[in-house]
């Protein structure tokens, strides 16, 4: 009688687990997103959300949900309603910063997925980035501004060990299209700063920008330095852009890597329980893009790499890696305790609580995966008109922008998602 | 006793259903307009209310006005241009200039210029009435007001973080310039300090 009422409460526990396991996101969420990769590769943004909209996202996952929606409103064109989901995501941003009690403990006894997804400073300073952009195809440069300045902010408060150059070019990009040159120049150094703390080769357009900015402003030391450094014979001077207007292509390639778990399984010799350690790793990828031809009337301008998102979520990752392992670690010593002190009641709920703890031992694999993985950027100066403008990837594709007006002492800024790319490693590091 | 343990038990879920229900509802609470609520920290109502009230208060205390009406014998003609945002947020710049026309409108010392759009679709309207309406009651053109000054102006913020502990400092600048001579006639400064606090724990 005794032994079938402990069988009859295993196997309900057994039943309350699963279920309480589906519900705890232990289905990675790695594999839920093929659809929407998928639509996404074949420059199908509509079906793209059709798929995100079909995902299994929870209230945790809410944030991840807000900013892919706002990324692919942007690749349908739809830029308000892009800027609208992104502007949330910041409030979310601020009412998520704060540390849940809450989440940790079910973190520290579940799996790291159980805590609300909070992005990475990286991540953070796109949101900011894609919402410039916006606002600059919009010609609204008063609120590009705003997010130049709220992006500025946030990278003066997480002084990262590893630097994002792009951000603070396309600071100095806004600072000049608002035509406040001496903060462009504040911006251009730091994003100089980076590239060399980073060790990434400086573009070429970062470097005329310095020249010309030095020059204008009188800082005739620093030319000098910048001169001697960048060994340029030329470059476009201040006045002779003052009399003609700019265009600024940035093209976001590829798509970033995304995480998936690596998993060590054992199995106990004394009492045969089960044991997983699972820790997240990025998979590496190749754009099937490298380059591409901004074209106005008969001038060609190449685009230049600006910045490798990858490199900084493989970066932000190696930096989580202590904490993540310390929280995995403790996640043993707390599963085990669970595990041994059911056996000790009966061994087949102790079975039971093993097989649960083992399969809620999963990496935590969100992320921001509507990312590109490159930033292309291309700059030309015309004199001021109306132009018919091309994009042209080196795979032949191109998109044109018809009858833009480009006016004197203006930038006009145009951009394009291509996330095509290839995945070339599913192995951790 | 049966019954009297059922009679409970129905009033204790019927309790605790409501209870979860309220929790889950949207709540509607009518205030007054004046009332101050802080939420985020961010410039709100508020702050744009306040603001606009204090500085149209002072540029109408000021000699410009009664040295203007004794040369001209007339009330000046002010228009607002615009106020540029120069701040760390997104604000409505609209609804300021709108609080900002209202207090110089009801103060009832200046005529008051429509703006640049509202000029573009009363001047379509008066085209209009030219060719479609009774010449006893449509109005000409050519017999605008033009305006003796603009006023114009900025918002900028200076931020002071340390974690979750924010020190905000805005600062609204007017000016009123003569639209004759460009003189500057007036300028006046508003401050704004405020310390937002951050939870750094939730549930």
């Amino acid at each position: 009688m005794s032994h079938h009422r402990e069988t009859a409460r295993a196997v309900s526990l057994i039943f309350i687990l699963l279920i309480t396991l589906l519900g705890s996101g232990c289905v990675s969420i790695t594999y839920q997103q093929d659809a929407l990769e998928k639509h996404l590769m074949s420059q199908q943004p509509q079906q793209a959300m059709v798929a995100l909209d079909a995902l299994k996202l929870g209230e945790r996952d809410k944030l991840i949900y807000q900013l892919n929606k706002g990324m692919l409103l942007r690749m349908q064109g739809d830029i308000k309603a892009s800027n609208e989901t992104l502007e949330q995501s910041k409030v979310m941003i601020d009412k998520l910063d704060a540390v849940s009690l809450r989440e940790q403990a079910a973190a520290v006894s579940i799996n790291d997925s159980m805590r609300s997804y909070l992005p990475p400073i990286f991540e953070r300073a796109m949101l900011h980035c894609v919402m410039a952009l916006n606002y600059l195809e919009l010609n609204d440069n008063n609120s590009a501004r705003v997010e130049a300045l709220q992006l500025d902010e946030l990278l003066k408060q997480h002084k990262e060990k590893n630097p994002l150059p792009f951000a603070h070019y396309i600071i100095g990009l806004i600072f000049e299209a608002n035509n406040e040159l001496d903060d462009a120049l504040i911006a251009y150094r730091k994003a100089y700063d980076d590239y060399r703390t980073s060790k990434t080769k400086i573009p070429l357009l970062l470097q005329q920008d310095l020249l010309r900015l030095t020059e204008h402003l009188g800082l005739d030391d620093e030319e000098r330095k910048y001169q001697t450094e960048f060994q340029l014979k030329q470059w476009p001077t201040q006045a002779a852009l003052q009399q003609q207007g700019q265009v600024v292509a940035i093209i976001f390639n590829g798509l970033i890597p995304r995480k998936h778990s690596q998993e060590i399984n054992a199995q106990s010799f004394n009492n045969g329980q089960l044991h997983r350690i699972s820790v997240p790793f990025y998979e590496t990828r190749s754009p099937q893009v490298r380059s591409a031809t901004l074209i106005i009337a008969d001038q060609r301008s190449q685009t230049e790499l600006l910045d490798q998102l990858d490199k900084h979520a493989n970066a932000n990752l190696s930096e989580q890696m202590p904490a993540i392992i310390a929280r995995t670690i403790a996640r043993v010593g707390v599963k085990n305790k669970v595990v041994d002190n059911a056996r000790n009641q009966s061994p087949l709920l102790g079975l039971a609580l093993n097989l649960a703890t083992f399969i809620s031992e999963q990496a935590d694999t969100r992320a921001w995966n509507t990312l590109p993985q490159d930033i292309l950027i291309a700059r030309s100066v015309v004199a001021p008109g109306r132009y018919d403008l091309e994009l042209k990837l080196d795979n032949q594709r191109s998109k044109a922008w018809p009858e833009i007006e480009i006016a004197r002492q203006k930038i006009k800024f145009i951009s394009w998602y291509w996330p095509n790319s290839n995945v070339t490693g599913k192995r951790p590091k | 006793m049966i019954r009297k343990v059922m009679t409970g038990t129905t009033l204790l879920a019927l309790m605790l259903g409501g209870g979860l229900l309220s929790g889950c509802s949207t709540s509607v609470e009518r205030m007054a307009v004046e009332e101050s609520i802080d939420l985020s920290g961010d410039w709100n109502d508020t702050d744009s209310r306040l603001v606009s009230e204090e500085m149209i208060r002072d540029v109408l205390s000021r000699p410009w006005l009664s040295e203007f009406t004794a040369q001209k014998n007339k009330a000046p003609a002010v228009i607002v241009g615009e106020v540029k945002n120069l701040s760390h947020e997104h604000i409505n710049v609209a609804t300021f200039v709108g609080d900002m026309e209202r207090e110089l409108i009801n103060a009832g010392k200046v005529e008051f210029v429509a703006s640049k759009t509202e000029r573009g679709e009363i001047r379509n309207e008066r085209q209009d009435q030219e060719l479609n309406a009774r010449n006893d009651t449509a109005k000409a053109m050519g017999q605008e007001i033009g305006a003796d000054f603009m006023l114009k102006g900025t918002i900028n913020t200076i931020l002071d973080t340390d974690g979750k502990t924010q020190v905000r400092y805005y600062q609204v600048d007017l000016t009123l310039i003569s639209m004759a001579d460009n003189r500057k006639v007036w300028v006046g400064q508003k401050k704004i300090k405020k310390l937002v606090k951050r939870p750094g724990m939730r549930w």
